[in-house]
């Protein structure tokens, strides 16, 4: 795109010198010109037709111009808002990254209430056990008194 | 047991959550530093906004009015104390307004607590200092004054003493100012919280150090827990003494009295700051470092009796397991339970507004009545009947639900009777005084009047345990004892204007229980777990009782463990680690109790023979005292080889009336008093001077036969050849006194002496021919 503007431009200053070399002619110096039509014209036809294309020319340029400031302000608009997008994306990163690290932490205090309730539970198990093992040993002692009622009788 | 939490989604309050405090059993306000205060019912779940204090207000401390204060009952606390951080503390009503703003410290007021009777406040403060209040909010008086902040304050049971936290120590301080302070170190860390139970005297103290203990009131350590992950930010005993909670950061901990842990929570809370328990002992509220209010709930507590089972499997709900045929029954209430006791083949459950009572044989239809005042805080059962204690008073009920009486005694409070300090039997409740510790009340359960000419038992020390027996006849009720020295005494309930005697028959005993249908006695001393088989030994002869104790190495019991029932042969004890132990008993003494009982003395005999133990020989030989069966009790005494013993009772087998006989029997307890009191009532003076000489008492023989004008000549003849016997000389003046006027002369003694018995002799056998005695001595002459 810049470098079709660029051309443009050029082609239009090297029209702009030739029209000035043109006009040596003696009815030129007057001032005075034909046209294709044969009216008078105090202008040069063809620089008048140069004119006009030069004039049709520099509204295509304008126009061109226009369009590229409007393409430009896009492109602006849409890189700012690529920036931002970036810019949530790289705090939400940064947020995932401290989230990761504090999982870790919360895992860690996760695991440390887990261990607590685990120290519980085992507790409550060695209770149970000390509590079977004197009922295995009034079951024993039971035993051994049908055995020893039985035998003397 | 253990914890049902519950925690709403989303905070209510703002910022952290400082207090909180019950109104009613389902109705708290909880106050928090967004200057807000909180009712939450729990019956609608509604939780509404009482009041948004003033900017300045950051409430520290919330404690309500006492709800039984001054005698007075109110069905709702009124008024509630609110410490706050500028200084000041503020009588709050239940509609939020501050009656009152008193300025009381400089800095912030860290604590507000009601005495138990209502009477008086006191406060702790950033300052260093205790003040006490008047129920106003006048200042009574600064009660000290100390370099560092006082994290927490609680009143003494009786609420002459106040505890409070200085640094690592603990202090108990005296009101009176002169009465000695007790102060200790207590953690390693500054002390945040503390808490004074009034039913058993227990304080807890939970710190920095990440430590929670429990200390009896004389700062004897009784257990520390292990340390935990954060600092122990607050304690709360249950009302009835027998559980406490612990709250930590996203900890909360329900733990037996004796320090042990029931069950561990971790709710997603922050540091629980202030735990509350409900007045009916049911649930808790914990306020929360995250402004959340947590609510907890004790369930799956369990009862066992013989082959049944119960566990409270949630708040309405009861399972019953009949453990010899997995039969189950569920139990449906309409309300919270808040008691239960299974004993003596019966269920009894209280909910906050009924009664319910089943038996063992029929789960479906209970026997329903309705109660006057919600919280029941005891339950006691007998075989026959069961005792309700709430707080406003003690109710005897029958199992058919009938009332029988409602006991009362002076300075009756209920809200410290526990089940150390009453005891129920068949026919008595014994209840310790609690202004004088080593008095007993006694009282006749089915009149509710007390027993006899209403004097309470008393004994040289203060009492810490009593126990009732449950079986036999109501003259031979007796009550077991442990004082402070934890020496174990046995006395007569019922004792006829007789003396009290309180016989010691056990030392260093920490716990005690009595068998649930037999008078045996089981309990741990020192090392030793000793079942006494028949404690009534020492009324009937005082050498045997060692020879009728059963002892067994209690070693696998650990320290410290609690005797918790004796049914049948079965003791169950709890450790000081939580765990259930439990032992047998030989099925033996058991049986021979009930030979006696039925009066099968030759299948008593069989029995001892057949064992052949020296315990239950010993056993058998007091029995058959106690009951004059005196061929058994030879035959026991010659088993154990006690042949004094035997003499004498071939001695009484020869004597010539039923008084004298009884006297003897007596006299071979021990009771000369009764001995002579029996002799003299039936007229035989003779027989009660000799006694008295036999035992040379001569100032007594002396005192009788003169008193009776009779056997004079004979005391002094018998005192003379005693004189003779070890060549001593008169010396006491009143013998010195009658025996110059008075000849001695032994042919004439000996006369009179043959008169008096064939005396005696006649008028027995005059009596048992008109009379049918029961007495086997009469057919024996």
């Amino acid at each position: 795109l810049h470098i079709h503007i660029l051309a443009e431009s050029v082609r239009a200053s090297l029209m702009l010198s030739s029209l000035q070399a043109m006009a040596k002619d003696p009815l030129a110096d007057a001032g005075l010109h034909f046209d294709e039509l044969n009216k008078l014209r105090v202008l040069d036809p063809e620089v008048a037709q140069k004119t006009t294309e030069l004039k049709e020319e520099c509204k295509e340029f304008v126009e061109k111009i226009g369009q590229f400031q409007k393409i430009v302000g896009g492109l602006i608009e849409l890189v700012d808002e690529l920036a931002k997008e970036a810019e949530t994306e790289k705090m939400k990163a940064i947020g995932a990254r401290n989230l990761l690290k504090s999982v870790a932490k919360q895992r860690e205090s996760q695991q440390q209430q887990l261990q607590a309730l685990i120290a519980e539970k085992k507790m409550q198990l060695e209770r149970y056990r000390i509590e079977y093992e004197a009922l295995s040993k009034v079951e024993a002692e039971q035993n051994e008194f049908i055995d020893q009622f039985i035998l003397q009788k | 047991m253990r914890l049902k939490t519950s925690l709403l989604k989303e905070p209510k309050h703002k910022e952290l959550v400082s207090c909180v405090g019950w109104t009613t059993a389902d109705e708290l306000y909880s106050c928090s530093e967004d200057h807000q205060i909180f009712k939450w019912n729990l019956l609608t779940n509604e939780t509404t906004q009482v009041v948004k204090l003033q900017d300045e207000i950051f409430p520290i401390d919330l404690h309500w009015y006492p709800k039984t204060a001054g005698g007075k009952k109110q069905t709702q606390a009124e008024i509630c104390v609110l410490t706050s951080t500028d200084g000041k503390f503020h009588l709050v009503s239940k509609s939020g307004r501050i009656e009152k703003s008193i300025e009381a410290h400089r800095g912030a007021v860290l604590a507000g607590r009601w005495n138990y009777d209502g009477t008086a406040l006191v406060t702790a403060g950033e300052d260093g200092q205790i003040k006490i209040w008047s129920k106003s909010g006048m200042l009574r008086s600064t009660l000290t004054q100390q370099g560092t902040s006082v994290y927490s304050v609680a009143w003494g049971p009786d609420s002459d003493k106040i505890l409070f936290t200085s640094g690592k120590q603990l202090i108990i301080k005296p009101l009176q100012p002169s009465a000695k302070v007790i102060q200790w170190k207590a953690h390693d860390g500054v002390i945040l919280k503390i808490d004074w139970n009034s039913v058993n005297d227990l304080i807890l103290s939970g710190g920095e150090d990440c430590k929670y203990k429990v200390w009896d009131s004389y700062g004897r350590l009784l257990y520390s827990s292990s340390s935990h992950d954060y600092p122990i930010t607050s304690v709360a005993w249950a009302p009835d003494g027998e559980l406490f909670t612990v709250g930590s950061f996203n900890t909360l901990r329900l733990c037996d009295r004796t320090g042990w842990s029931y069950a561990l929570e971790k709710p997603n809370t922050g540091s629980i700051f202030n735990i509350a328990w409900s007045v009916d002992g049911t649930q808790v509220a914990g306020a929360c470092g995250n402004g959340h209010v947590i609510f907890a709930h004790v369930v799956e507590q369990r009862w066992e009796w013989k082959n049944f089972e119960i566990i409270l499997s949630k708040r309405r709900t009861m399972q019953v397991r009949n453990v010899l045929n997995d039969a189950v029954d569920v139990l449906e209430f309409r309300d919270r339970v808040i008691k239960a006791s299974l004993l003596h083949g019966h269920l009894v459950v209280t909910t906050s507004l009924q009664c319910y009572v089943y038996s063992t044989k029929n789960w479906n239809t209970p026997l329903i009545f309705d109660l006057k005042e919600g919280t029941v805080s005891l339950i006691l059962q007998a075989e026959r009947h069961f005792l309700l204690v709430d707080g406003a008073g003690i109710y005897l009920f029958s199992y058919e639900g009938r009332l029988i009486s409602t006991p009362k005694f002076p300075g009756l409070r209920t809200d410290t009777l526990n089940s150390q300090t009453i005891s129920l039997s068949n026919d008595t409740i014994a209840i310790r005084d609690k202004a004088d510790e080593k008095a007993v009340f006694l009282i006749d359960a089915l009149s509710g009047k007390p027993l006899g000419d209403g004097k309470s038992l008393l004994h040289k020390m203060e009492i810490m345990e009593i126990a009732l027996d449950q079986y036999g006849s109501a003259n031979e009720r007796k009550l077991a004892l442990i004082d402070k020295n934890r020496d174990l005494y046995i006395a007569l309930v019922r004792r006829f204007g007789r003396d009290q005697k309180i016989i010691k028959i056990g030392t260093m005993v920490h716990t005690m229980a009595w068998n649930d249908s037999t008078s045996m006695l089981c309990g741990i001393q020192d090392t030793q777990f000793t079942v006494w088989y028949y404690p009534n030994v020492v009324y009937v002869d005082k050498d045997l009782l060692f020879k009728t104790l059963y002892t067994k190495d209690a070693s696998d019991f650990s320290r410290s463990p609690h005797i918790l029932n004796y049914v049948a042969n079965q003791v169950t004890i709890r450790r000081s680690d939580g765990s259930l132990v439990y032992t047998n008993i030989s099925p033996y003494p058991d049986i021979l109790h009930e030979y006696v009982n039925c009066s099968r003395w030759d299948d008593a005999v069989r029995l001892c023979r057949f064992v052949k133990e020296q315990t239950l020989w010993a056993c058998l030989a007091a029995m058959a005292v106690a009951n004059k069966e005196l061929i058994t009790a030879e035959v026991a005494y010659a088993a154990i080889g006690e042949v004094e013993k035997i003499q004498y009772i071939n001695m009484m087998k020869d004597l010539p009336s039923k008084e004298s006989f009884l006297a003897y029997v007596m006299l071979f307890s021990g009771n000369v008093q009764d001995a002579e009191g029996i002799l003299l009532r039936a007229g035989l003076i003779y027989q009660a001077i000799q006694v008295h000489i036999n035992l040379f008492n001569w100032d007594r023989a002396l005192e009788l036969a003169v008193k009776h004008k009779t056997h004079v000549d004979t005391v002094l003849a018998h005192r003379q050849k005693y004189l003779e016997n070890f060549s001593k000389k008169e010396t006491n003046k009143r013998f010195l006194q009658y025996s110059e006027g008075v000849e001695v002369d032994w042919e004439k003694i000996q006369a009179k002496i043959e008169m008096e018995i064939s005396k005696e002799r006649e008028r027995s056998a005059l009596a048992s021919s008109t009379t049918t005695l029961r007495s086997s001595l009469p057919s024996r002459q």
